[in-house]
């Protein structure tokens, strides 16, 4: 699947640290990237990064009112008592925002989905009460 | 005790009205989709600007003191915020108007500033409740809704002094405190008598009356430790929630829509019954005291055993000639005298505080109603009519 036209560039230092965060060796605990897109530059860039931090904290520091990508590490209890710790990418959009920034954000999310090479993918629209560990065992284990 | 300022704004009805900070400029809606700003003149207002920019009628307006911000809510399910900028073309300060994305899909019914200045809410038919705050990030008004547990259209709102609770009257029926607690604005605020620890959307309070009937108009006491409401059932309630206790005064005429806080312990109610009527007490207990409109009250009816409101709608000259006619068989002899013996000829529809006195309370407040006019009322010239005697050592 190729995509003929790019509407938000990634800059290759980006790419090195989604690299460097998704071979990381985990020991525990959930860990994120948050990601965002620079509307006036067109350009991706991070924001900052989590490590074991705990999923109500991560949408508590996520904005109410703005998209953003996160790239989560997630350390999944499986029922039978392994723990793996699987990527999920967090499509972060809630309705509140504003409409030029999600418009940008939902086209370049294939592209971003195809850098970090992430099959799963949760799409968070209502804001905070969205993002629970429910919702991403709900996903994860299905 | 000075007499009121009557003011004939126009031929149509005032939908709403709202002064900016030091009063020499008026924004009202006239019934239709744009504002009119009057300036003050010595003793008229004149039309200067008109702010044409929503498609449906304007419901409400509320202008910001400090910020000198217009806010505007209308039928068309928007809200603008207009802001005097420096148009570069004429060289002169233009109102910009900057819409706000309310997401609801009915009516926009009623908004209000907060204290601070930096959210307002605007109350709907959606059965919501937009609290819409400036995100700095994006550039643009963010707007958050209350929904659960509304019922029914928001008939008025209104903020508690410490900008965080909010106190809505809605069409089913209940006068609810809500927790409007905004992450990014607000700071955490200190425990009230309404609670503490209050996330976004907490209900503080639900309260209704005893016979039911549409909450017209809520509002917090000065303090915001009280809060009273008017409801279609004729009755005006004021609750104490440390108590906790509720007083609900029965009124004998037609239902009030609007009310705003003099003082702690005293407010002006006004509504279909065209004139604006002072409530005043204390934890102890709540009653009427009298009206602000004091045209012929005293003379002429008082043998009738002048209540509060026997001036207003149901003793007018027109109420009379039908009643003379159907019981004492007077048919009609051509006076046709249709007018009120009130100041307002129809339905006060909004009542606001225009001047604050040296101690601090409100000192006269604003009336504007269907009939078209503006008249501002001195709060202290209360006649109460036949309960004079009683209540002359009362302070009002």
């Amino acid at each position: 699947m190729v995509n003929q036209s790019h509407t938000v560039d990634i800059p290759q230092p980006l790419k090195d640290a989604l690299r460097k965060f998704r071979f990381a060796r985990r020991n525990q605990g959930s860990a994120a990237i948050v990601v965002k897109i620079d509307k006036s530059k067109l350009v991706m860039e991070e924001v900052e990064q989590f490590d074991n931090i705990s999923i109500d904290d991560l949408a508590e520091e996520l904005p109410e009112n703005s998209p953003r990508y996160v790239v989560l590490s997630y350390e999944l209890k499986h029922s039978d008592g392994r723990i793996s710790f699987p990527l999920v990418l967090l499509n972060w959009a809630p309705s509140s925002s504003e409409i030029k920034m999600m418009t940008l954000h939902a086209s370049a999310f294939l592209d971003f989905q195809n850098l970090v090479e992430v099959s799963k993918v949760i799409e968070i629209r209502d804001g905070a009460e969205g993002l629970t560990k429910e919702v991403i065992d709900a996903k994860l284990l299905a | 005790m000075s007499a009121p300022e009557i003011f004939s704004i126009a031929q149509t009805p005032v939908t709403c009205h709202a002064f900016n900070a030091d009063r020499s400029q008026l924004a009202v809606s006239l019934n239709d989709n744009d504002v009119q700003i009057y300036a003050r003149q010595g003793n008229q207002w004149k039309a200067t600007e008109t702010l044409a920019e929503h498609d449906k009628v304007i419901t409400s307006i509320d202008w910001a003191p400090n910020s000198n911000r217009i806010v505007t809510a209308s039928q068309d399910r928007n809200a603008y915020v207009w802001q005097q900028t420096l148009d570069p073309v004429t060289g002169q300060m233009a109102w910009k108007p900057t819409l706000v994305l309310l997401r609801i899909n009915r009516a926009a019914t009623f908004v209000r500033w907060s204290p601070n200045e930096d959210k307002f809410a605007v109350a709907s038919g959606a059965r919501a409740i937009a609290i819409c705050s400036f995100d700095p990030e994006n550039n643009w008004w963010v707007a958050r809704q209350l929904k659960k547990p509304i019922r029914s259209t928001v008939l008025s709102v209104d903020w508690h002094p410490n900008n965080v609770l909010l106190a809505a009257g809605s069409a089913d029926m209940k006068a609810r405190v809500f927790s409007a607690y905004i992450k990014d604005v607000d700071k955490r605020p200190s425990p009230t008598v309404w609670g503490e620890k209050l996330p976004f959307n907490t209900i503080c309070g639900e309260y209704t009356s005893p016979a039911g009937g549409w909450v017209h108009a809520v509002g917090f006491s000065p303090s915001g430790d009280v809060l009273a409401y008017a409801s279609h059932d004729s009755s005006v309630s004021i609750v104490y929630p440390g108590g906790p206790t509720i007083y609900n005064i029965r009124i004998n005429s037609l239902p009030y829509v609007t009310l705003t806080w003099t003082s702690e312990d005293a407010l002006v109610a006004a509504g279909h019954d065209c004139q604006p009527v002072v409530f005043s007490g204390s934890e102890a207990g709540w009653a009427a005291v009298g009206t602000l409109d004091d045209t012929t009250s005293g003379g002429a009816k008082a043998g009738a055993g002048a209540r509060a409101g026997s001036v207003g709608r149901l003793n007018s000259a027109a109420f009379n000639t039908f009643r003379n006619a159907d019981t004492r068989g007077q048919g009609q002899d051509g006076s046709g005298d249709t007018e009120l013996l009130t100041v307002h000829q129809n339905t006060i529809t909004s009542v606001r505080p225009f001047e604050v006195g040296a101690d601090g309370n409100v000192a006269r407040v604003s009336t504007t109603g269907v009939d078209g006019k503006l008249v501002i009322w001195d709060v202290g010239a209360v006649s109460a009519g036949g309960l004079a005697g009683r209540l002359g050592g009362m302070r009002i």
